[in-house]
């Protein structure tokens, strides 16, 4: 066994109070140039794939540093100005009050009509939904800091203790389904950790296999499962994980686009939360499968999965699957030999491999010969 | 066989007098429709009123006066503040057709030839049988009532009762009252209510009062203090007059020879004028006399190019006499003028250059007036108006149009008010040039996107000692070139400016609708900002609207500009 917990990097950050100045602060900006005649306004960094860039120093995708201006004095955007405003005094009560609300409670709570019209400040949850990220991006603060949790989704297993509010816990205690991640982990304290590596397990069946066969205790690992594409808790957690905790993360997906996605995502971050790749980015994760090579390796020919769509070289061609692995081959953190070699042999085969799909060889299979000899192996992909 | 038959012929055979021939033709003066025929009535009435106040320098006071007595039975009355007639020219003014201070001058003139007020004597008179109670004073001790009838067969005046009364007040004016029979009245528009409203607007400067049959009484008042100057008496124009015209002038003139009658009773003919007059006369006869058709085109080409002393050289001798022969026609007693000579003179003035005639004879409203017309009897929102200088069609009658519009306000649908020399045109739109210009226009260009729905007023006014009308019911003017285009010029001209009006209209309701999209979430900002700065909203709210108010003042003050 190689794979070991490392010194911790950063130290737990959140500190309310922080939040609540940085939202101050643009109350008084605001106050300030109304007070002097200017036409105030909230510079608020563009979002999208053209304000995005790959940092190579980070290993992440980076926000860049075009900002669009918010002026009040604009009637296209006064709206947004006073809804933007309005959030940021709703939030700065919810943090003062030490509360949590979902986006849709941050919603209601602050939909109603403006004065004397039968305008509503907020028309539906996609715009209080933008306005809070807008503020994430604003202030360089997360949402979950800022008390506006998402819906709940992944959950590990594994020896460490976490402290949440006033309860304390040991997640290889709670019953095979293990503990269900919070759409805020900014609160967490991990108290004891006596793993040396987490495992980051797509499918919640692989997940419940591993525990099932055992794997976190016999291995010393935490399971992270995160049922499809990584819940921001879940990032979150593993980027505190690693970074705090100083504990190794590794990745097992399925073998197809949408599996590298996800491990992509957990690793360089993603275009729409680049600005928060800093908090939620784990650029030193590593993947340990599904890769092309288990197929021949583990003789697994017979239980692989046709891609989707039309390969390259036919006529109507790339689309479905095959255009999503030609895309992924031009991802920065995938212009590596390993990588570029995988994804090629994909569409070359124009197979995709399931995680369960080693279940043909037998339950305990992935549990007792695949991952642990992969990871003792270092067998792992960049 | 053939004599005999003439003999038969001949025994019902009459002189008929004027009067006799308008009691025939009734149509050829307005009384045509039950509907029109009282709108005519009224118009004779008002127009004589109108007219006399204006000469006189009074500013109107028009009451008419509508009692329903049975079935297609009516009393009008008209009265007025004008000048009052004076006790002897009664009959004349009432009875007699064709006589008037107008009929026989060159003058731009509401009516024309003088048989109005007398044909709607005589129209009452056949239908109801009754006598015009006319009640007059020049202001002076007494006042005149007096019953008037016509003389149909000797085109003649008759006051058939008269009677005298004191005027201790000093009441100036004239008084018609007048039983008419087969009219109707309603209120169409081609009713009197209409024409009257129509003569409020084109005349401001007339206080005009109209009392419906049911007694409701309706109130066009004064938009002006200005009473328009009388039109002046313009000679006319050598390109304006046909033979008949010369030929009945020059049997009247007191000008002693032809030249003189030229020189003194046409404009633009000079001494030198007369001398080209004669060479061209010359050398039309001469002309004339050629056989061959070929070069008598080709001589008349080159006349028409100016070459008229190279013709009168080319016909070596027999040309100087002729032109002897033509000179002694300018000697002559304009009387002794002959209507072959005068056909020749109007037969030369067509080749001959003249100055355009003079215009000062001319008298629009003016724009001011159209527009305090318009503005104070169809209240609409907006109202520009444009007065063309001074034109001319068929080459020598002047001419001028006046065009105005107004739009929004109190205005439903669109309508065009159609004018001769301030006159309403009710009739015959449809013949119209001032219809076919105003729909030739393209309003789309002017921001009226539904021409039909526009609640848009045209208003036009054709003004010209002669309006050349379509009939003689003197309802539609005919469509001469020039008039066409000059009304076309003008209607572009003020669409244009409806153009900016609406434009910056919308410009307006833009900002007012961008200041009230700020302003409703001051309110909501405040709020929280006092949140967030800890400030009491109160305190922050001012900050914003004073803001706003700065923002929006600016551009206001540019767009009041661009309206001056």
């Amino acid at each position: 066994m190689t794979i070991k917990r490392e010194k911790p990097r950063e130290k737990f950050g959140y500190d309310p109070q922080k939040v609540i100045k940085k939202l101050e602060g643009i109350g008084y900006q605001i106050l300030e140039a109304v007070k002097q005649g200017k036409n105030p306004h909230i510079d608020v960094p563009m979002r999208g794939i053209s304000n995005v860039y790959y940092d190579e120093a980070t290993k992440t995708i980076q926000m860049g540093d075009k900002i669009s201006r918010r002026y009040f004095l604009h009637v296209a955007h006064a709206k947004k100005f006073m809804q933007t405003v309005l959030i940021a005094a709703y939030i700065k009560r919810l943090v003062g009050e030490m509360k949590h609300a979902s986006l849709r409670e941050a919603y209601y709570a602050n939909k109603h009509s403006v004065g004397g019209t039968k305008e509503n400040t907020f028309e539906d949850q996609i715009e209080s939904n933008a306005i809070i990220e807008d503020l994430e991006r604003t202030l360089g603060v997360l949402r979950e800091e800022m008390h506006i949790t998402a819906d709940r989704r992944g959950y590990i297993y594994g020896d460490i203790t976490i402290k949440d509010g006033e309860d304390e816990f040991n997640t290889s205690k709670l019953g095979m389904g293990g503990w269900a991640v919070p759409g805020t982990v900014e609160h967490l304290k991990f108290t004891q950790i006596n793993v040396d590596y987490a495992l980051v397990v797509e499918t919640a069946a692989m997940a419940d296999r591993l525990i099932e066969e055992k794997f976190p205790k016999k291995e010393n690992a935490l399971i992270i499962a995160t049922q499809g594409q990584a819940s921001r808790g879940v990032r979150r957690l593993i980027h505190r994980l690693h970074y705090e905790e100083g504990l190794p993360i590794i990745v097992f997906t399925d073998g197809d686009p949408y599996g590298w996605y996800i491990y992509s995502t957990i690793k360089q971050g993603s275009i729409n939360l680049a600005y928060l790749s800093d908090k939620l980015a784990t650029p030193e994760a590593k993947f340990v499968g599904m890769t092309m090579d288990d197929i021949e390796r583990y003789g697994l020919q017979r239980v692989t999965e046709k891609l989707k769509g039309i390969p390259p070289n036919k006529k109507g061609g790339p689309t479905g699957d095959y255009k999503r692995i030609l895309e992924e081959m031009e991802y920065p953190w995938f212009k590596n030999r390993e990588w570029q070699r995988q994804l090629k042999m994909a569409i070359k085969l124009g197979v995709r491999i399931e995680q369960q799909a080693l279940a043909h060889k037998s339950l305990e299979f992935v549990a007792k010969k695949y991952l642990p000899e992969k990871i003792a192996n270092e067998e792992l992909l960049p | 066989m053939a004599k005999s038959e003439a003999k038969e012929l001949f025994k019902e055979f009459k002189i008929q007098s004027v009067s006799e021939f308008f009691r025939r033709n009734a149509a050829m003066l307005g009384y045509t429709g039950k509907v029109r025929s009282f709108t005519t009535l009224i118009h004779e009435a008002v127009t004589n009123a109108l007219d006399a106040c204006e000469e006189a320098g009074i500013l109107p006071y028009v009451k008419v006066e509508i009692e329903e007595l049975g079935k297609e039975h009516y009393k009008l009355i008209v009265e007025d503040n004008g000048p009052g007639i004076p006790e002897k020219f009664i009959s004349h003014v009432f009875g007699k057709m064709l006589a008037g201070t107008k009929a026989h001058r060159n003058i731009q003139s509401r009516g024309q030839q003088g048989i109005g007020i007398s044909g709607a004597v005589m129209f009452a008179q056949m239908t109801s049988g009754k006598a015009t109670r006319v009640i007059t004073s020049t202001g002076g001790d007494e006042i005149i009532e007096a019953w008037v009838m016509i003389d149909v067969e000797k085109n003649e005046g008759k006051v058939v009762k008269k009677i005298k009364h004191p005027n201790p007040t000093g009441w100036r004016g004239t008084r018609i009252e007048m039983e008419v029979k087969d009219v109707r009245y309603i209120r169409s528009k081609q009713g009197p209510y209409w024409y009257l409203k129509l003569t409020a607007i084109a005349n401001p400067h007339a206080h005009i009062e109209l009392i419906e049959p049911d007694g409701k009484l309706i109130v066009f008042p004064r938009g002006s203090e200005e009473i328009p100057k009388p039109p002046e008496e313009m000679k006319p124009h050598p390109r304006g007059v046909i033979t008949d015209d010369l030929f009945r002038m020059a049997k009247k003139t007191r000008r002693s020879t032809v030249k003189r009658f030229l020189v003194g009773e046409f404009s633009r003919i000079s001494s030198q004028k007369v001398s080209e007059i004669v060479k061209y006369v010359a050398a039309l006869r001469l002309i004339n006399g050629v056989e061959e058709e070929q070069k008598k085109k080709q001589l008349y080409e080159r006349l028409a190019n100016g070459e008229v002393d190279i013709i009168l050289k080319s016909f070596g001798k027999r040309g100087k006499q002729t032109l002897r022969q033509v000179e002694k026609i300018m000697e002559k007693e304009p009387s002794k003028l002959t209507w072959h000579e005068a056909e020749e003179i109007i037969e030369a003035f067509k080749y001959i250059k003249f100055l355009a005639p003079p215009t000062s004879g001319l008298r629009p409203i003016g724009e001011e007036n159209i527009e305090k017309g318009l503005t104070n009897i169809l209240n609409p929102e907006f109202v520009t108006s444009l007065t063309r200088s001074p034109k001319v069609y068929r080459g020598g009658i002047p001419f001028q149009v006046e065009v105005a519009l107004a739009f929004g306000g109190s205005l439903s649908g669109f309508d065009i008010l159609r004018y001769a020399n301030r006159v309403p045109l009710l009739f015959d739109a449809g013949s119209c040039v001032t219809t076919s210009a105003v729909r030739s226009v393209d309003w789309k260009r002017y921001k009226v996107d539904n021409l039909e729905d526009a609640p848009m007023v045209v208003f036009v006014n054709v003004i010209s000692v002669h309006v050349p009308y379509t009939s003689t019911g003197k309802q539609s003017i005919a469509s001469e070139e020039e008039i066409y285009e000059e009304i076309r010029l003008a209607l572009m001209e003020i669409g244009r400016r409806l153009k900016k009006y609406l434009s910056g209209k919308h410009r307006k309701l833009h900002q007012v609708k961008r200041r009230r999209t700020l302003e409703k979430y001051v309110d909501e900002v405040a709020e929280a900002l006092s949140i967030l700065t800890e400030k009491p909203k109160e305190e922050i709210k001012p900050y914003f609207l004073g803001l706003i108010e700065k923002k929006f003042e600016a551009p206001e003050v540019e767009a009041a500009e661009g309206e001056a």
